[in-house]
């Protein structure tokens, strides 16, 4: 039994360690910890000493020589596709055909600006009031109409969605759910292989739309708002219409029902700017873009 | 009932919107800057802001303000918080119109759509029709560049910002 016990307790303290490989070494870890689920804490880190002082071993690597699956895009997509659909389970898409297919061109012209081009992306807006956008792994995202209705430019809806993109990009959700897969084979001591029924890939992503609820790290919120910020430059738009979106957000008081959750898994705006602005200082001042107001899809009241 | 609040909303929103064109918008500071005389870093500086000051924000160009108090000039937009309260104490009435809702938070449209929030994610069913509705309308590499270029808009290569 300590055979398996011990390696999982190592790949546990590896991907918790603060020096983490690139990816992870993001300051994910906080939101992975809540990640697994039913209070379960991560192993307590390894005592001093026994902490590795060459390279740390890809914590992804160590999951997937624990876990025995092929990090193929082909399981990104099964769970994002599981999630994605969940979530429409929760609030259907607007009934507009040219909004939903304008917000596929926008989107898909500025994930193209990224480096995962080869996903099949997919973008949507949810009929409900509450202002928020969502991110799912493999390629699916979605804006409230609350939110798109915020909006009043082609560049922010950009913005918008090239924030979420850089989730995609940077696999921020795929990657904590695979986390928590590592967690929960340990409550059941590797008991059986993941992935290959439903019943598990639904426990692995928490019930119904979880996932999207729970929220990210602030650093990898930041994170894709930069990202955000310089895809939709790459794509020729304006890139201070994502800030310019967040300065819209910063008007809702906090507890204002249509922005709880957004305020809940998000850093709040003001925090959000000052961020953007230290990262951006006048990198970009010298990159015009496009805001094409006029060019923007209205919707229909 | 339901079509005098509407037009009463209707009515308020025309009543807001000729003022918020007009008049100055309020934010305030969210660092020390300097105000300048043109929308550029070497501009001459004829100002400056302390953190929480006021400011009458009447336009934006690229990723500054213009602003019309307490000193004509430019500022940084990302030194400024849009917005008369201070973080989280009110929701602005006009954008709060806008969307369709109250500060309180009170639909105000009677649209029948309800909210998302973290309990109705979680219990969440999965909707497989929805879902093919929503990969119906996807657009590829290549429409995503005719619909670019009829627009005008050319991909440009800018790096990736520092943390």
């Amino acid at each position: 039994m300590y055979r398996y016990i011990l390696p999982l307790m190592l790949a546990v303290s590896l991907a918790a360690a603060p020096s983490a490989h690139a990816g992870f070494g993001d300051g994910l870890i906080k939101g992975i910890g809540s990640a697994a689920g039913g209070g379960q804490k991560p192993a307590a880190p390894a005592p001093a000493g026994t902490a590795p002082a060459a390279p740390v071993p890809d914590a992804l690597s160590a999951v997937k020589a624990l876990t025995g699956t092929q990090e193929t895009g082909a399981e990104e997509l099964a769970v994002g596709r599981q999630i994605a659909g969940n979530l429409l389970g929760a609030a259907p898409l607007v009934r507009d055909d040219k909004l939903q297919r304008y917000v596929n061109l926008v989107g898909r012209w500025v994930a193209d600006q990224g480096e995962r081009p080869e996903l099949q992306w997919h973008f949507g807006v949810l009929d409900t009031d509450d202002v928020n956008a969502f991110a799912v792994p493999g390629g699916y995202i979605f804006v409230t109409k609350g939110l798109y209705r915020l909006l009043d430019s082609e560049a922010q809806l950009a913005g918008v969605l090239a924030h979420e993109v850089g989730h995609v990009v940077r696999k921020h959700h795929y990657k904590v759910i695979q986390q928590s897969r590592v967690l929960d084979m340990g409550s059941r001591f590797l008991g059986q292989k993941v992935g290959q029924d439903n019943e598990l890939a639904q426990k692995l992503i928490g019930s119904g739309a979880e996932i999207v609820a729970r929220g990210l790290d602030k650093d990898a919120e930041y994170e894709a708002d930069r990202m955000g910020v310089v895809l939709s430059a790459r794509a020729g738009y304006d890139q201070y219409a994502l800030p310019e979106v967040l300065q819209k957000m910063g008007h809702y008081a906090a507890d204002n029902d249509s922005v709880k959750l957004l305020f809940k898994t998000h850093p709040h705006p003001d925090d959000r700017i000052s961020h953007l602005d230290a990262s951006m200082a006048d990198r970009l001042d010298g990159v015009k873009g496009a805001t094409l107001s006029d060019h923007f899809y209205r919707l229909r009241k | 009932m339901k079509n005098f609040t509407r037009i009463l909303l209707a009515g308020l929103a025309l009543c807001l919107l000729p003022h918020a064109g007009m008049a100055a918008e309020a934010g305030s500071a969210l660092k020390a800057d300097d105000i300048k005389a043109e929308p550029f870093r070497d501009a001459k500086t004829v100002g400056g802001l302390k953190a929480g000051d006021k400011v009458g924000i009447e336009k934006r160009e690229g990723g500054w303000f213009k602003i019309s108090s307490p000193k004509k000039g430019w500022v940084r937009m990302l030194s400024i918080r849009k917005g008369s309260a201070p973080a989280g104490v009110k929701a602005s009435s006009v954008t709060a119109l806008a969307s369709g809702r109250a500060g309180t938070g009170t639909v105000v449209s009677s649209s029948g759509v309800r909210g998302l929030n973290e309990e109705e994610l979680k219990k969440a069913d999965f909707d497989g029709a929805e879902l093919k509705k929503a990969e119906s309308y996807a657009a590829s590499k290549k429409d995503a560049e005719g619909f670019a270029g009829k627009a005008r808009l050319k991909a440009r290569k800018v790096d990736y910002l520092p943390e």
